[in-house]
């Protein structure tokens, strides 16, 4: 399996150490070693679920480069909200206040495709090898990648959250601006959902 | 996992044919130099963010202390002018000279008599009862001719004009608390605000909705009156209680719907919807009017019981 494959959570950084504090202050003080920081710890994640929401990598890195400037962006009023040393420091996660602003680009983008594209889900072009080996992979993955991108965006974003980076309901329904009850209630529908689509396509066993 | 299992929306067990599948959806790399790119963009972003300071203003500290005090002179004349034209002065035994006594103390005149244009006027100005037009009308007892209940329709109206008004600043101050808090979280989540256009179609579709409610409002109390006032003409006397029991009724039936709507959103959404298919129309679709109306922001509580009343004594006022 491809690395990028593999599962993880996002929140790589531990939560409530104060770090992410640090950080913040870092940025709002225009420190682009803090801005470099906060790229290889946290865009990789980010990205990977920008990807699965959109199927698009060009569109997913807009999305991360998007959501990084706006922490760039409100740094200064999130380290003011946030001071070093202060209890509010101990619970600020950089991750998650990113991962929300993934979350939410990336449904608004899809609203707005859709609204063009009167409902179809543009598909990237194949630009691997043509190799036998490639080519069987290349299509495992769209038929993967056809049964995610099927979903409805909420839907997809809380199987996104959820299955690929394993969060907890509670910091998923967090992401999405949704209280538990009506987030456990949408990842709900989005499991019947897929699996109704799974057994569609003829592979369920 | 099949799909013949009983719970369709459970987890994905890793290892089963659907985590298997979702597995197959690989995600690319971020592309070579992508750190590089966004620390770019963010410096040139700073660079243009940051105009040149303005040059400091020059003090206007002496200017604005003089300001205060004129208006404090000023707002202290006009408060001391009222109170002596409401008869306040003369009240705490406080003597208030009047112009023509000032004007004679100058001058040694004697100002006792009125000068002759003032007493002209004095004459030609007709007698207050003659000027005041038809006379208050006086409830006396229980409310049997029309005159009656239209002077206690408009006493109902006065006091109901002040409440509605107090009402609305509080709600109008709430819608704004209300938008300002929302536009605050969006900025903090790094969303976008709402543009000015959708602010004021929010506001104009709470406005609609607020006619709406009021047009409704009237509509009712018209048709009270009316049922009223054809009581009266037909030689029904009414009382105290005829007039008071619509409003509290409304009030109660308000309270009810408030409680019904808390224990709806208790629910789940299809216990909710049993729930509404449940309860009579009428009451299903006051129940809904409840909800959008508190969803616009703009709860309009029927009028609470007016203490405006026809009383025995003709200074019955609210």
């Amino acid at each position: 399996m491809n690395p990028s494959l593999e599962p993880s959570t996002i929140a790589t950084h531990p939560a409530g150490s104060g770090d992410d504090a640090a950080l913040a202050a870092r940025l709002a003080a225009r420190d682009a070693a803090a801005l470099r920081e906060v790229i290889a710890c946290h865009a990789a994640a980010l990205h990977r679920v920008a990807y699965r929401m959109t199927g698009d990598a060009h569109e997913a890195e807009d999305i991360v480069q998007e959501a990084v400037l706006r922490l760039w962006d409100q740094a200064p009023k999130i380290a003011a909200r946030h001071p070093v040393g202060s209890q509010a420091a101990g619970v600020l996660r950089l991750g998650g206040w990113l991962q929300r602003v993934v979350t939410n680009l990336a449904i608004d983008r899809l609203r707005r495709t859709r609204r063009l594209s009167d409902g179809e889900v543009p598909d990237s072009a194949d630009e691997a090898p043509l190799a036998d080996t490639l080519i069987e992979a290349g299509e495992r993955d769209s038929r993967a990648r056809a049964l995610v991108l099927a979903l409805p965006e909420r839907q997809r974003a809380a199987i996104v959250l959820t299955y690929y980076e394993e969060l907890p309901n509670a910091e998923a329904a967090g992401a999405m601006d949704m209280n538990i009850k009506a987030f456990e209630s949408l990842l709900h529908r989005a499991r019947a959902a897929l699996r109704q689509a799974f057994a569609s396509q003829g592979d369920a066993p | 996992m099949s799909v013949s299992e009983p719970d369709q929306g459970g987890p994905i067990a890793r290892g089963s044919a659907l985590a298997r599948k979702l597995d197959d959806y690989a995600v690319p790399g971020l592309s070579a130099g992508f750190a590089d790119r966004v620390l770019a963009v963010a410096e040139a972003r700073s660079a243009a963010s940051l105009p040149p300071l303005p040059p400091l203003r020059r003090s206007r500290r002496g200017w604005r202390i003089g300001q205060r005090i004129a208006i404090g002179i000023a707002s202290f004349g006009v408060l001391a002018s009222a109170a002596a034209a409401t008869g306040l002065l003369q009240q705490l035994d406080i003597p208030v000279p009047t112009a023509g006594k000032v004007w004679a103390s100058i001058t040694g005149t004697d100002s006792a008599a009125p000068p002759a244009a003032l007493a002209a006027a004095a004459a030609a100005k007709p007698a207050p009862a003659e000027a005041a037009g038809p006379a208050p009308v006086e409830i006396v007892g229980p409310v049997d001719t029309p005159e009656e209940l239209a002077e206690a329709f408009r006493r109902i109206d006065e006091v109901r004009q002040g409440r509605t008004a107090e009402r609305r600043a509080m709600v109008d101050q709430r819608i704004d608390a209300r938008i300002g808090k929302a536009i605050e979280n969006r900025r903090a989540a790094g969303l976008p605000p709402p543009t000015a256009e959708e602010e004021a179609a929010f506001r104009a579709k709470v406005a609609a909705e607020r006619a709406r409610l009021d047009q409704l409002a009237s509509d009712r109390i018209a048709a009270r009156r009316a049922e009223m006032e054809r009581k009266v003409e037909s030689g029904e006397a009414l009382t105290r209680e005829d007039i008071l029991r619509p409003l509290r009724e409304d009030r109660q039936a308000f309270v009810q719907r408030q409680e019904q709507l808390r224990q709806l959103r208790a629910m789940s959404p299809e216990e909710r919807r049993a729930a509404l298919r449940r309860l009579p129309p009428e009451e299903r679709r006051a129940l809904i009017e409840e909800y959008r109306a508190r969803r616009a922001g703009a709860v309009a509580a029927p009028a609470p019981p007016q203490p405006v009343l026809p009383r025995s004594d003709p200074s019955g006022e609210p």
